[in-house]
C-alpha cells in the first residue's frame, strides 16, 4: 500500500476523531452539529477509502443530508438557536471508566478473532443488491418493518401531543 | 488492528457522551457517534473477500436503515418535549404517545 493511501487513511481517521471529540466536549448546539457533520463526512470517507463507494454516498445523504438536517430542525424549534448549550457534567471518573473498559474489552475480544483488512473493489451495486435480495432478504424484510414502526412511533409520539 | 482500535475507540466515547450528555440533542448525537464506529468496523472487516463484502455493505445499509429510523424516532421525542418546555434526557419519561 502506498504511503499516500496510508496517509489518507490517517488524515480520515484524524477528521472523525477530531467529530467525534467536538460532539463530547463542544458545549454550543450549532457547533456540537458541525462536529457531527464533521464525523459523519469522516466516516463516509472511511467507507469510500474501504472501497464502499455506494455506502459512503448512502451515508451522505441519509445521515449529512437527513438526519443532520432534522437535528438542525428541531435545534431551531428550541427557539433560542443562538443561545442553546448542551448542557455537560464535569469530568465523570465513573462514566470514564464504563467507557474505556469496553472499548479495551471490545479490543481485546475481537483483536485476536478477526483477519486483516484492505481496500477492496469488490462490493459493487450488483453484489450487494443480489446480497440484500438473496441471503440478506430476512433481515432486509426486518429493516423495513424497523423503519415502519419508526415512522408510526414518531407519528404516534408527535401526533399524540396534540390531542392533549 | 488501526481500524479495531479507532472503532472501538468511536463506540467507547458514545458511550461516554451517552452517560455524560444531559440534553436529548447531544444523547441523540453521540448514539450516532456509537453507530457510526460499529459500522466502520463491519465494513472495514467484510472489506477482504468479494462475497464478504457485498453482505458487508448490505449489513452496513441496513445500519443506516436502522440509524435513520432511531433519529426520527428521538427527533420525534424532542420535539415532544420541546412543547413541554423541557429537553434533557430525564424529562424523556414525561412523554406520553
Amino acid at each position: 500500500m502506498s504511503v499516500s493511501v496510508t496517509l489518507l487513511w490517517w488524515g480520515l481517521a484524524a477528521l472523525t476523531v477530531a467529530g467525534a471529540v467536538a460532539v463530547l466536549l463542544v458545549r454550543e448546539m450549532m457547533r456540537l452539529m458541525l462536529g457531527l457533520g464533521v464525523f459523519l463526512v469522516g466516516i463516509a470517507g472511511m467507507y469510500a477509502w474501504y472501497g464502499f463507494g455506494l455506502l459512503g454516498v448512502a451515508e451522505v445523504f441519509v445521515y449529512v443530508g437527513g438526519v443532520l438536517v432534522l437535528f438542525l430542525l428541531a435545534i431551531t424549534a428550541m427557539g433560542r438557536d443562538s443561545e442553546s448549550r448542551a448542557i455537560v457534567r464535569r469530568f465523570d471518573i465513573g462514566a470514564a471508566t464504563v467507557s474505556v473498559g469496553l472499548g479495551a474489552v471490545l479490543v481485546l475480544a475481537l483483536g485476536g478473532m478477526l483477519p486483516g483488512t484492505s481496500p477492496v473493489a469488490g462490493a459493487t451495486v450488483e453484489r450487494t443488491a443480489d446480497a440484500l435480495l438473496g441471503t440478506l432478504l430476512p433481515q432486509f424484510e426486518i429493516a423495513g418493518v424497523v423503519l415502519l414502526v419508526g415512522l408510526v412511533a414518531a407519528l404516534a409520539i408527535v401526533g399524540g401531543g396534540e390531542e392533549k | 488492528m488501526n481500524t479495531l482500535v479507532l472503532s472501538c475507540a468511536l463506540v467507547a466515547a458514545g458511550l461516554y457522551g451517552v452517560l455524560t450528555r444531559r440534553d436529548l440533542v447531544a444523547v441523540l448525537a453521540s448514539i450516532e457517534v456509537m453507530l457510526g464506529g460499529a459500522s466502520l468496523l463491519l465494513v472495514a472487516y467484510a472489506a477482504p473477500g468479494v462475497a464478504t463484502a457485498a453482505a458487508g455493505q448490505g449489513y452496513a445499509l441496513l445500519v443506516l436503515a436502522v440509524g435513520a429510523a432511531e433519529a426520527a424516532v428521538g427527533i420525534a421525542l424532542l420535539v415532544s418535549l420541546i412543547r413541554r418546555g423541557r429537553t434533557r434526557s430525564e424529562d424523556i419519561t414525561e412523554v406520553r404517545g
